[in-house]
């Protein structure tokens, strides 16, 4: 049985941990665990050096505007190295903010841009006079069915790459397109937090999957007893998305 | 006065039918005058408001006690802090002829509604309590509450009482140019950090560098420092020294209060001291601070006990700071214990249920003591999924969605072992938990007349 340890990085978790990002942590080391495996968690904060050929997949979390862009202007050195390795394959979770910062900029609705690591043909615009995108998200994902959460964003994101889904219920990337979050080679970009795994078991252990193939771990996960996940799904969409519910018998 | 009279029919007509008259008569009576609130501005003398994420409604009641002992005062009870609250507060202590029955109002104000209001009354006062992450749905981000405070300080000639210990709130006195008066727990009493709790604001708000802190009480509040510029924790000109059932309150000049605390716990201290600063920046003697606290009643919520067979402690809990702190003062508790955590994701509640992932329910799983975690409300399999992942075990999580059915398996759990039970619930479960217990309560004196019950 190989065993070996499974190395996540949470990035700036004292700057981006805006939206629950421990549950994502929590919920992602929780699932290794109880299938046996050990997991590392490295909080890289900003005064650490990032050291992206250790680690099997990055978590990059949400932070408020000023945050975000103390965050860009510490990660602008490891630009490049950050997108040779995602070119090569290495697991990127980012959430609201983080996933903003995939993108060439965010344009604050004062028309400062805030350099993005332009990792992703992509940009953010909060606009101006525009309302915030706030409330009950539900997706439609090719891999990992029905994605649920919560959205909370001021900024618009318009990329050219695969979405991560198809809005059901709520705003997703722009309140306009119809679609949500992004898929890029092993990136996952999605404004859904609430936060995103513990309540989308099936997106977490893809995600977990891609990292252990990109660790070299070829056992396949195991299934584990999601009845509470699965409760906690049914009855979230239930009280505030029945639509989707009823669209969709099997979640 | 139309809108006067409309507000005060409104309050009959709830009162008669038995209902909590705390916001809609001012909703009725803002809807016929908008400008309700400037004519009572315009008849009342002072106006001392208090505002912050956590521990308002507890500094606004310790205060309006303080200060109602030496004067009548117009005061918003229950934590009715949006305008129609406040508008019902002044309608009912108007007459019919719109004659205001005092000189002075102490309102507990929320950050997001200060900006519409403060016009409109004559504040001389502002008591901010600390600025912590709180309901991110409702208020956008953190940097948007300080913007919210600034905007309406600047609407004001107040001076201002903040705690000196936040580095938030430190910024908002740096950045308002008013007389500011600090206040702030005593140095050597600051803890090392043991627990990761969650911090807003660690970062220096002038120059983005990281604080460095010497010592913490709890959240961000602690001795903190800006390496790189001069921004630092400011000489507190109230300091309180907490003692467990007392506080000490020191000023410069004068001699120490030793305070008699009628609440429990580090954060309500902070409220003690953060209303007793309140009060000697208006001018009021130790006299009346003394009497204040001794003739406060808990607000709903906040470690409010009732005894029924076994004894029942209700708290309110909203966002991860103030719930650690309550978490916190559960599981000190070293009985064995059945708890109840009621999550309800409507708007007061803040329809995002994310932050009881930021929140330290580990402190639950560590304290062996913990018979049954019982789950409820509209989102209790949210809450349940996060015990589970906090590492809880599944033999000792419920969810009963109903709030009235979970409190009386909880009982029946306590009962039959004689074990306390402490609740735990977001706003909109908290007064349909208290008429309950309340009416649990009632029923279980007439089946032991002997027994006097402590409900307070």
């Amino acid at each position: 049985m190989n065993r070996r340890t499974l190395h996540i990085a949470h990035l700036f978790p004292d700057l981006l941990n805006l939206y629950a990002d421990r549950g994502n942590i929590l919920t992602l080391t929780q699932r290794l665990r109880w299938r046996g495996f050990s997991v590392e968690v490295h909080e890289v904060t900003h005064r650490d050096v990032p050291r992206l050929s250790a680690y099997d997949l990055i978590l990059l979390g949400g932070g408020s505007d000023r945050e975000q862009g103390i965050v860009a202007e510490y990660l602008k050195g490891y630009k490049a190295e950050l997108k040779a390795a995602i070119e090569d394959g290495l697991p990127v979770l980012a959430i609201c903010g983080g996933y903003q910062l995939l993108g060439a900029y965010y344009q604050l609705p004062n028309g400062e841009k805030l350099p993005g690591l332009d990792i992703l043909n992509m940009y953010t615009s909060a606009g101006v006079g525009l309302p915030r995108l706030i409330g009950n998200v539900a997706i439609e994902t090719p891999d990992a069915g029905i994605v649920m959460g919560f959205e909370n964003h001021g900024g618009r994101t318009v990329h050219e790459h695969e979405p991560l889904g198809k809005v059901l219920h709520g705003h997703g990337n722009d309140g306009a397109s119809g679609f949500e979050g992004v898929r890029y080679h092993n990136v996952w970009g999605t404004y859904i937090h609430g936060p995103l795994l513990p309540k989308n078991p099936r997106l977490a252990d893809v995600v977990l999957t891609t990292a252990l193939q990109y660790a070299g771990v070829k056992e396949p996960l195991e299934p584990l007893d999601d009845e509470l996940e699965n409760q906690a799904r049914q009855a979230f969409l239930k009280l505030r998305m029945p639509e989707v519910e009823t669209s969709v018998p099997s979640l | 006065m139309f809108a006067i009279w409309a507000g005060k029919l409104v309050t009959l007509l709830l009162r008669m039918r038995g209902k909590d008259a705390t916001s809609f008569p001012g909703k009725v009576a803002l809807r016929i005058s908008p400008k309700l609130l400037a004519w009572f501005g315009r008849r009342i003398e002072r106006v001392i408001v208090v505002t912050g994420t956590n521990g308002k409604t507890t500094t606004t009641s310790l205060l309006a006690s303080m200060i109602g002992h030496q004067e009548a005062i117009i005061t918003n009870h229950k934590g009715a802090n949006l305008a129609q609250g406040i508008a019902t507060a002044f309608i009912q202590a108007a007459s019919w002829t719109g004659k205001l029955r005092a000189k002075t109002a102490v309102l507990e104000v929320d950050e997001a509604t200060f900006p519409t209001i403060a016009e409109a009354l004559p504040i001389v006062v502002i008591v901010v309590t600390n600025i912590f992450r709180d309901q991110l749905d409702r208020y956008g981000e953190l940097d948007t509450t300080v913007e919210k405070l600034f905007e309406a300080i600047r609407k004001t000639e107040a001076c201002l009482v903040l705690n000196g210990d936040d580095p938030i709130s430190r910024r908002l006195g740096l950045r308002s140019s008013r007389k500011t008066f600090y206040y702030g727990m005593a140095r050597e009493t600051a803890r090392q950090d043991t627990r990761r709790q969650i911090r807003d604001g660690q970062f220096c708000l002038q120059c983005g560098h990281e604080l460095r802190y010497d010592g913490f009480w709890y959240g961000q509040l602690g001795l903190y420092a800006c390496p790189h510029c001069d921004f630092a924790r400011p000489h507190p000109e109230f300091i309180g020294t907490y003692l467990g059932p007392t506080l000490r309150f020191s000023e410069e000049g004068l001699p120490d209060l030793t305070l008699d605390m009628p609440v429990e716990g580090l954060y309500n201290a902070y409220n003690v001291l953060a209303a007793t600063a309140g009060a000697r920046v208006v001018g009021l003697w130790s006299e009346h601070i003394h009497a204040g606290l001794a003739n406060y009643v808990s607000p709903d919520g906040r470690m409010q006990s009732f005894q029924l067979d076994v004894p029942v402690k209700l708290n309110l809990i909203k966002n991860p700071t103030g719930c650690d702190s309550v978490v916190q003062a559960v599981t000190s508790d070293p009985a064995q214990k059945v708890v109840v955590i009621g999550i309800n994701d409507l708007a007061a509640d803040g329809k995002d249920v994310s932050w009881l992932w930021d929140a330290d329910f580990e402190m639950l799983t560590d304290d062996p003591s913990i018979v049954r975690v019982i789950t409820s409300g509209l989102r209790a399999h949210d809450m349940a999924l996060r015990l589970k992942y906090g590492g809880l075990s599944s033999h000792v999580i419920s969810v009963i969605a109903d709030m009235d059915e979970a409190l009386d398996a909880a009982l029946s759990i306590a009962s039959s072992q004689s074990l306390p039970i402490y609740i735990l619930t977001t706003y909109t479960l908290l007064h349909p938990t208290v008429q309950t217990l309340t009416t649990k309560v009632g029923s279980h004196e007439s089946t032991n007349v002997a027994y006097r019950t402590s409900v307070s």
